[in-house]
C-alpha cells in the first residue's frame, strides 16, 4: 500500500490529480454543475494519460465536488449539487445566525472524514458489503425510498398537514414524464420536455436558491445577505470545530456508515444517503428540535454521509464490475479506453492498481481539506460585492447551471417557475425540502413498487418476508409507533395513579 | 474623402453578404446532437466522431448532450434542426420505436439518414450456476413451465435490448406475455446486477457488456443475435446456428434534417466515410468493444426502411405498439 501511495508522487499524476479536484471545487459550488458531469467532462482527457491518473482526477473531482456544493448551500441556500439538498436545512440557519463559517468549517472537516471512513470501509470490507448490495432488489429499494421519504416528517419543522402538502407536489411532479414500467407517458400533454420528466435539480436551484433571491428583493430592509455575516464575524477557531466534532462523534460515525452503505448501493447514491442519515441523526438526537434551526449535528449528518457515500459507490464497481453510482457507471465505460477490461477480474488480477486506487483515496481526503478550505476562501470573496450584485450573479449562476444540464431552455424555465413557486411556499409556511424529497424519492418509490409487483404477480408478501424488506417494515414501524407508543404508555400511568 | 470612405466600405459590406452565404461549407462549428447522456457509449463514440469530423473538415465540432424522455428529446432535433448541415443528429435503434411507442411521430422517411458506423448484436446470458447450457434447454424450460416463471431482463422497455427478445420467444413459438420483462434504466449494467443478484433469470445485452461476467464465471453466455459469429468473441454461438432464425440489437449512426442540401449530404457522406476506412477509428471501435458496420446514405436509408417496417409487428406481439 505504501509502495503504491509512493507510485503516485510524480508530476504526471499529482499534476492533473490537484488540477482535477480544483475543478471539483469549481464544479461543486456552481449550482446546476453536478459531480457526475464534471466527471464526465474530463474522462476524455484522460485517455491519453496512464490509467491511474485518470483514475485520481476522476476520484478527487468527485470528492471536492461533492464538498464544494455544500459551500453555496451553507452560505446562500443554493445547493450545488443534487448531494447538498439536505446539507441546506441547518447550514443555511446557521448562516443567518452569523455563524456560516463555522457550518462550512464543521462541513469541511465532517466531509474529509466522511470520505476518509467510506475509502476505510471500501478498502477494509467491500466484499462483504457488495454482496449485502447484490441483495437489494424492487422490494429491498421499495422500502429504502419509503424510508427516505417518512425523513419527510422528520425534516418537517412546521405542521405535518404543510409537510403532506409539500411532499404531494414533490411526489406529483415526479409522475410526469415516460413511465419506465410500461413505457406510457404521463401528463405530458404531448411536449417533448415534459415526455423527458421534469429534471429535480432545476426545481431544487429554484425552490431553494432562486425563492431565497425572491424574498431578499423583496424585504423591505436593506439588510445585508446572510452569508455575508461571515466577514464580519471574522475568523474560525480550527479548536471550536474540532470541539463541534468530538460532541458529535456518534452521529459522525453513524452517518459514515448510513453513507457508505447507501452509497455501495446501485439503486441509491450520495443525495439519499445525505436525506436519510439526516433523518436519522434526528430521531436519535437528544435535541431533535433543534434540527432545522441551525443545529450542529443538522450540518454534520448530511455532509458526513454524502461524502462517505463516495467510498461506498466504489464498492460493487471494484468487487462486481458494477457500477453504483453514475459515477462509477462513466469509470467503467472509460476504462476501455484506458485498456482495462473493466469487471470482476481487473481488480483481482491487478493488485498494483487497486492498491493505487485506495491510496488516490485515501491521499485526495488531505488535498480535499486543503482546497476545500481555499474554496471556502475563494467563495467567501463573494461577499464583498454588495447585495444586489450577489444576488444578480447568484440568478445568473443558477440559470446558466440549469441549461448546462442538458443544453435545454426548458430547464432555465424549470428554475424561474418553481423560484416562484417556492417564494410562495415559504409565504404560507410550505416546507420546501419535503417537496425535493418527493421528487427524488417519488419515482423510486413508485418504480420498485410497480416492477416489485410484477415479479411477485401482485403478491405484497416479498415486501414482507424477505429479510432486509422486513428489517425496514420493521424499522419503519417502530419509527412511526414510538411516538404514539410512548404517549400511550404515560396516559395509561397518570391513569393509574389518578 | 470620408464619404467614398463609407461608401466603399458599404459597397463591400453588400458584396461580401452573398459571398459569406455562398462561402464553401462548412465555415462554421458544427454540432452533433447526441440523445444520450455523457460518459455513456453513445457518447463516447459521438465525441470520437466529432473530433475526427473536425479534423477532417477544418471547423470545430461540438457534442451537444440532449438527454431525457428515453432519447426522443435528443432524436427530436433532426426534426426541428436548420437543414443547413452545421447540425448533425446521432441517432439509435430507439429512432425506430417512438412512433410505435407514441412518443413522438418520427418515422426514416422524416430525415436523412447519414451514415451508419457501428451495430451490436444483442446476447442471451444466463446466471453461471442456472441449469440452462443452450438456448434450446432454457426455451423448452420456459415452454414447460408456468408463464410468468422466468424473469428477463436488459434495459428498458422496447429497447434495443428488450425486442431481440421478443424475437427469439415468438421464434420459438412462445407467446411473449408468458415471460415477464424487468425494465431497468440506464443501460444494462443495473440489469446483469440483478442477473448476479439472482433476481432475474436471463438477461439480452450486447456481449462486450456482459463478457467481464462470462470471463469471471459468473454468467453463462448462450447466443448472440448475430448473422454469423462475432470475430472478437468467436467461442460465442449465434441463434442461427442452434436453430432460431434470429437476429437483433442496436446500431448507431447519424441523420441530418429533411432538406439538407444534396451536396452537403454528399460532403459529409464522404468525410465519414473517410473517418470510417481510418486505422484509428477501427482500433477506437475495437477498443471500446463496439462492433464495426458502415453504410452509406443509400444502404442506411434502405436499411431504417425495413427495420422500421418489421417493427410494427414486434411491437404489436409484445403489447407495446400505441394504437
Amino acid at each position: 500500500m505504501l509502495e503504491a501511495a509512493l507510485s503516485l508522487m510524480r508530476l504526471d499524476i499529482l499534476l492533473p490529480w490537484i488540477l482535477a479536484m480544483v475543478l471539483g471545487v469549481f464544479i461543486g459550488a456552481m449550482p446546476g454543475l453536478t459531480a457526475t458531469m464534471g466527471v464526465a467532462l474530463i474522462v476524455p482527457l484522460t485517455f491519453h494519460m496512464q490509467p491511474i491518473a485518470g483514475l485520481a482526477m476522476i476520484l478527487g473531482l468527485s470528492f471536492t465536488a461533492i464538498f464544494a456544493g455544500d459551500i453555496p448551500a451553507t452560505f446562500l441556500r443554493v445547493p450545488g449539487t443534487p448531494a447538498s439538498g439536505a446539507a441546506v436545512l441547518d447550514g443555511y440557519e446557521m448562516s443567518k445566525k452569523g455563524k456560516g463559517s463555522l457550518a462550512i468549517m464543521i462541513d469541511l472537516f465532517c466531509s474529509t472524514l466522511g470520505g476518509l471512513i467510506g475509502v476505510i470501509l471500501l478498502i477494509t470490507v467491500s466484499p462483504t458489503l457488495a454482496k449485502f448490495a447484490l441483495k437489494f432488489t424492487h422490494f429491498e429499494y421499495f422500502w429504502l425510498g419509503v424510508l427516505g421519504l417518512s425523513m419527510s416528517a422528520v425534516i418537517t419543522k412546521e405542521s405535518n398537514v404543510k409537510g403532506l402538502i409539500s411532499i404531494s407536489g414533490g411526489l406529483l411532479i415526479s409522475t410526469i414524464g415516460i413511465d419506465p414500467s410500461t413505457g406510457f407517458p404521463r401528463f405530458t400533454f404531448n411536449n417533448l420536455n415534459l415526455m423527458g420528466g421534469i429534471n429535480f435539480i432545476p426545481v431544487m436551484i429554484g425552490l431553494f436558491g432562486i425563492s431565497e433571491v425572491l424574498r431578499a428583493i423583496s424585504s423591505q430592509s436593506q439588510d445585508q445577505l446572510s452569508g455575508a455575516a461571515v466577514l464580519q464575524r471574522g475568523r474560525v477557531k480550527i479548536l471550536d470545530v474540532f470541539k463541534v466534532m468530538g460532541r458529535n462523534k456518534r452521529v459522525i460515525a453513524q452517518s459514515s456508515l448510513i453513507g457508505t452503505i447507501i452509497g455501495a448501493l446501485p439503486g441509491a447514491g450520495a443525495d439519499i444517503a445525505a436525506w436519510v442519515s439526516y433523518g436519522v441523526a434526528k430521531k436519535t438526537s437528544k435535541k431533535p428540535e433543534a434540527f432545522g434551526t441551525g443545529s450542529e449535528e443538522g450540518v454534520v449528518a448530511p455532509t458526513t454521509a454524502n461524502n462517505a457515500a463516495l467510498g461506498g459507490t466504489w464498492i460493487p464497481a471494484l468487487v462486481f464490475g458494477i457500477p453504483g453510482d453514475t459515477i462509477t457507471a462513466i469509470v467503467l465505460g472509460a476504462m476501455l479506453m484506458y485498456g482495462l477490461k473493466p469487471g470482476p477480474l481487473v481488480f483481482q488480477d491487478n493488485k498494483i492498481l487497486i492498491n493505487q486506487i485506495f491510496s488516490v483515496a485515501l491521499i485526495s481526503q488531505v488535498f480535499l481539506l486543503i482546497l476545500g478550505f481555499l474554496g471556502i476562501k475563494a467563495f467567501t470573496w463573494v461577499f464583498k460585492f454588495p447585495k444586489n450584485v450577489v444576488l444578480a450573479g447568484i440568478t445568473i449562476f443558477s440559470l446558466v447551471g440549469a441549461y448546462a444540464i442538458r443544453m435545454n431552455s426548458f430547464d432555465v424555465f424549470m428554475v424561474v417557475l418553481f423560484g416562484i413557486i417556492g417564494f410562495f411556499m415559504e409565504k404560507v409556511k410550505v416546507p420546501l425540502a419535503p417537496f425535493i424529497l418527493g421528487l427524488v424519492l417519488g419515482p423510486m418509490i413508485e418504480d420498485n413498487l410497480r416492477i416489485g409487483l410484477i415479479k411477485s404477480d401482485g403478491r405484497i408478501l416479498p415486501f414482507l418476508t424477505r429479510p432486509i424488506s422486513a428489517t425496514f417494515a420493521l424499522i419503519l414501524l417502530a419509527l412511526f409507533l414510538y411516538e404514539p407508543a410512548v404517549l400511550l404508555v404515560k396516559k395509561l400511568r397518570t391513569k393509574k395513579a389518578a | 474623402m470620408k464619404r467614398i470612405l463609407v461608401l466603399a466600405l458599404a459597397i463591400m459590406a453588400i458584396v461580401s453578404i452573398p459571398l459569406a452565404a455562398q462561402a464553401k461549407y462548412p465555415n462554421k462549428p458544427i454540432t452533433i446532437v447526441c440523445p444520450w447522456s455523457s460518459g455513456g457509449g453513445t457518447d463516447r463514440t459521438a465525441r470520437y466522431v466529432a473530433e475526427a469530423l473536425s479534423k477532417e473538415l477544418g471547423v470545430p465540432v461540438n457534442v451537444v448532450n440532449k438527454t431525457g424522455g428515453s432519447g426522443v428529446i435528443g432524436h427530436s432535433e433532426v426534426l426541428t434542426a436548420a437543414p443547413d448541415g452545421y447540425t448533425i443528429v446521432n441517432v439509435t435503434f430507439e429512432l425506430s420505436t417512438f412512433k410505435y411507442l407514441g412518443y413522438a411521430n418520427i418515422t426514416p422517411s422524416m430525415l436523412i439518414p447519414l451514415f451508419q458506423f457501428n451495430e451490436d448484436a444483442a446476447a442471451l446470458s444466463v446466471k453461471a450456476d442456472s441449469p440452462y447450457k443452450n438456448v434450446k434447454d432454457l426455451m423448452d424450460a420456459i415452454k414447460a413451465k408456468p408463464a410468468g416463471t422466468f424473469l428477463f431482463s436488459g434495459s428498458t422497455i422496447a429497447s434495443a435490448w428488450d425486442l431481440p427478445r421478443i424475437k427469439l420467444l415468438l421464434a420459438a413459438g412462445i407467446s411473449p406475455k408468458s415471460v415477464k420483462y424487468i425494465p431497468t434504466q440506464g443501460g444494462a449494467a443495473p440489469a446483469i446486477t440483478e442477473l448476479l443478484g439472482g433476481h432475474v433469470d436471463v438477461v439480452t445485452c450486447s456481449y462486450p457488456e456482459i463478457a467481464s461476467q462470462v470471463d469471471a464465471g459468473t454468467v453463462r453466455t448462450l447466443a448472440t443475435f448475430s448473422e454469423e459469429r462475432n470475430p472478437m468473441f468467436p467461442q460465442i454461438p449465434t441463434l442461427k446456428e442452434q436453430g432460431y432464425n434470429v437476429v437483433g440489437g442496436t446500431w448507431r449512426g447519424f441523420a441530418l434534417p429533411l432538406k439538407t442540401p444534396d451536396h452537403i449530404v454528399k460532403f459529409l457522406e464522404d468525410a465519414f466515410k473517410k473517418i470510417t476506412d481510418t486505422k484509428e477509428f477501427r482500433d477506437f471501435m475495437a477498443k471500446n468493444q463496439f462492433g464495426i458496420k458502415v453504410r452509406n446514405s443509400k444502404d442506411f436509408s434502405a436499411f431504417l426502411d425495413s427495420e422500421f417496417a418489421a417493427l410494427e409487428k414486434v411491437m404489436d406481439e409484445a403489447g407495446y405498439l400505441k394504437k
